[in-house]
């Protein structure tokens, strides 16, 4: 089924409507990728009412285009700009950065770009034959199966994924608090509205992305603004040479190798895939003087890691409606918002939509590089908006996705409330995505556990009545206690030592690299 | 050329010599937003034993959840005030903007959310276009931006793009304000 269904797909994605909304999407994408203080998880959310002119074919390409857009945006600003970013580009950052202050500033963009088109091609062509298999496989998936995939996925993106493990769970436990308001499905009861009519919907998803992820991170970078005119590294210089291809092509595809299954499982993301291919191009290069002062195999690995995970992360996605990162979470919200509900059942009752979602990745990838090789002076420029404008006009975006949803005033004030709650978060370390995956998979993982109880009339051993959720729920368990185990066993005074561990990671001392890989 | 390499070694010397004064004051809050989760999770516990159960429901109700998220709530918030009283300290916090060593600028904080806050209760009258001009002149000067004149023009002319491509070509509902509304009522 998978080749005649990919090529109906293509069929569907290169007309010319849709042709025109991958585009918006990837340029999009790119934009807000190299602009600091935004992301693509925050640009979906804006652009979530979208929903309600667009059919739903052409908004979906256009977000899977701002999704792997921002991929692409997010290595430009990691190597112009001297600061550390997102946490999955920071080992893009550590050799490009030298790359470009050594004057090789053009030959790191272009195999970061190189290697994202071919990490993103690889992946997404394994996303189409992996994505059928899964399916089989998940068909015969119980409500008590799904629950425990959920809660794999929660643990996962709160104590795998961040460096403190308590403060991912601190903030899962807001975002499902905040999933709970509203009024529940099943029985028609109003919990935790208190009493204000407005809240007895829910609060919108649109809402709490853009005030966790704008709102509150203009706030912080408010708080703390670094002051001066914003220094961008030229990128001037020679292009990429023969040697320099020579010193990519196979850190390409092994940061391919590294970040599609990580990005695929449910407790995946992008961060550990970059570390550990850092730590392996450093192993194996032939030119173990160059890392630390510009080795363009630490651009490439890691770039490509980071491509491949992304694309991976919509194996679950499509396959089971299980998100596994802030932005597939509201691509997830963006299904629903079309009464579709994303599962096993996807492929079958909304095969030609996925199809030619796969599809528009490919012509996207194609897009993006033509966007970041030829042209990426044109996106240098924008990272030299005056930090002022920038951050204000983010707050006026964020004001009219909010705003747009209802028409209602106090959605901005909600808005700016929870917003507020954002910026404490960010300045005391709290990771902000489990909050929105907790928002937006809690209603979910509620229902399919109170239909597996419901099944069972409220016996909880029916949540582990297959091996599936025996299993699942077992390593979900694992991960879930081995971070606080582990801490006890090494003593009390680990964190300060991981602190270190950090520091030295950014001094690129000796081998810490791989262990503070593992331990994420 | 030098503050290029500044963020990194400053990075570094913040890290091995656990400084008192920055520790001190840091847990407190740290403190009391854990304090402030166990809070929460104790209100959701209260409260979902208040959730009315229709009669009909045998089985699991729309209490059990909301006990179980109160729960994870309160143990969460519990172990992370305990930690923090050890002595546990937040990771450091990256972006690309943002100077880990200045001090945290409040008044920049309130001037932005008191505009936005403005803004969000003059888009019914002035429009939204204008309300928002207003707010992003705010924004900018909190940010440090040169002049007032200036930023309310851009901050206009963004609103105003933003308003005509997003309600002419969109179909989004948003009250343009008198003035716009009647340049543009033609297309």
């Amino acid at each position: 089924m998978g080749i005649d269904a990919l090529l109906g797909g293509f069929a569907d994605a290169i007309t010319p409507v849709n042709l025109l909304f991958a585009l918006l999407g990837v340029v999009l994408g790119t934009a807000v990728g190299v602009l600091p203080g935004i992301g693509p998880a925050m640009t979906v959310a804006l652009l979530l009412p979208a929903t309600y002119v667009l059919e739903p074919t052409a908004a979906l390409i256009m977000f899977a285009g701002i999704y792997y857009g921002g991929m692409y945006g997010g290595s430009t600003t990691s190597i112009l700009l001297n600061t550390p970013g997102e946490s999955s580009s920071i080992m893009t950052a550590l050799e490009g950065n030298k790359m470009a202050k050594a004057g090789r500033g053009s030959a790191a963009l272009a195999t970061a770009a190189i290697g994202s088109f071919v990490a993103g091609t690889i992946a997404t062509l394994l996303l189409a034959l992996v994505a059928p298999t899964v399916v089989d496989l998940a068909i015969g998936i119980t409500a008590a199966d799904y629950f425990a995939l959920a809660v794999i996925a929660f643990v996962a993106v709160a104590t795998v994924l961040g460096s403190s493990p308590l403060r991912g769970l601190a903030s899962l436990c807001l975002g499902l608090y905040l999933g709970l308001v509203g009024t529940d499905v099943i029985t028609g009861q109003e919990r935790f509205t208190l009493g204000i009519p407005q809240l007895s919907d829910g609060i919108d998803v649109v809402v709490v992305a853009v005030a966790l992820f704008a709102v509150g991170e203009s706030l912080f970078v408010a708080s703390r603004l670094r002051k001066g005119a914003v220094q961008v590294i030229d990128h001037k210089g020679s292009w990429m040479t023969k040697e320099d291809f020579r010193r990519s092509w196979k850190p390409w595809l092994r940061g391919t190798a590294f970040g599609f299954p990580f990005g695929a499982l449910p407790a995946g993301g992008a961060e550990i895939p970059t570390f550990l291919s850092y730590a392996t191009e450093r192993k194996l290069t032939k030119h173990p003087e160059d890392f630390g002062k510009g080795a363009i195999e630490g651009v490439a690995g890691p770039e490509a890691a980071n491509n491949a995970a992304a694309a991976g992360v919509l194996v679950p996605l499509l396959t089971l409606g299980l998100p596994t990162s802030a932005t597939a979470a509201i691509i997830l919200a963006a299904f629903q918002g079309y009464g579709i509900q994303p599962g096993p059942t996807l492929l079958t009752t909304e095969g030609p939509l996925v199809w030619a979602l796969i599809a528009s990745l490919f012509i996207g990838n194609v897009m993006l590089l033509v966007l970041n090789l030829p042209l990426v002076g044109v996106w240098v420029k924008l990272l030299k908006i005056p930090r002022p404008y920038l951050y204000a006009g983010i707050l006026v975006f964020a004001s009219l996705g909010s705003f747009a949803v209802n028409a209602d005033p106090l959605d901005l004030v909600i808005l700016m409330v929870l917003g507020l709650l954002g910026f404490v978060m960010r300045r005391y370390g709290w990771p902000v995505a489990p909050a929105v995956i907790g928002l937006i998979l809690g209603p979910i993982a509620e229902n399919n556990l109170r239909r597996a109880l419901a099944i069972s009339d409220g016996d909880l051993s029916a949540l582990t009545d297959t091996w599936f959720s025996r299993i699942v729920l077992l390593l979900a368990l694992v991960a879930l206690v081995g971070p606080f185990v582990l801490r006890l066993v090494k003593g009390r005074r680990a964190t300060p030592e991981e602190v270190q561990r950090d520091g030295q990671l950014e001094h690129r001392d000796d081998e810490s690299v791989v262990t503070s890989g593992r331990d994420q | 050329m030098d503050h290029q390499t500044q963020p990194v070694s400053t990075r570094a010397d913040d890290v091995r010599p656990v400084t008192e004064p920055t520790t001190t004051k840091r847990n407190t809050g740290e403190l009391v937003l854990a304090v402030l989760l166990a809070a929460l999770g104790v209100y959701l516990l209260v409260d979902a034993g208040a959730i009315a159960v229709p009669g009909s429901t045998n089985t699991l109700g729309p209490r059990f959840f909301p006990y179980l998220v109160g729960g994870l709530t309160v143990v969460t918030g519990a172990f992370l005030a305990l930690r923090v009283l050890r002595g546990d300290r937040a990771p450091s916090d990256d972006s690309e903007d943002v100077d880990p060593d200045a001090p945290t600028d409040w008044r920049a904080v309130a001037v932005i959310a008191v505009a936005f806050l403005a803004h969000a209760l003059l888009i019914n009258v002035i429009g939204w276009p204008l309300a928002v001009a207003l707010m992003f002149a705010a924004v900018a000067w909190a940010l440090g931006a040169v002049g007032i004149v200036r930023p309310f023009l851009i901050g206009l002319a963004v609103g105003c793009i933003a308003w005509i491509v997003f309600v002419k070509a969109l179909n989004v509902a948003l009250p343009g304000g008198t003035v716009l509304e009647f340049v543009t009522s033609w297309f």
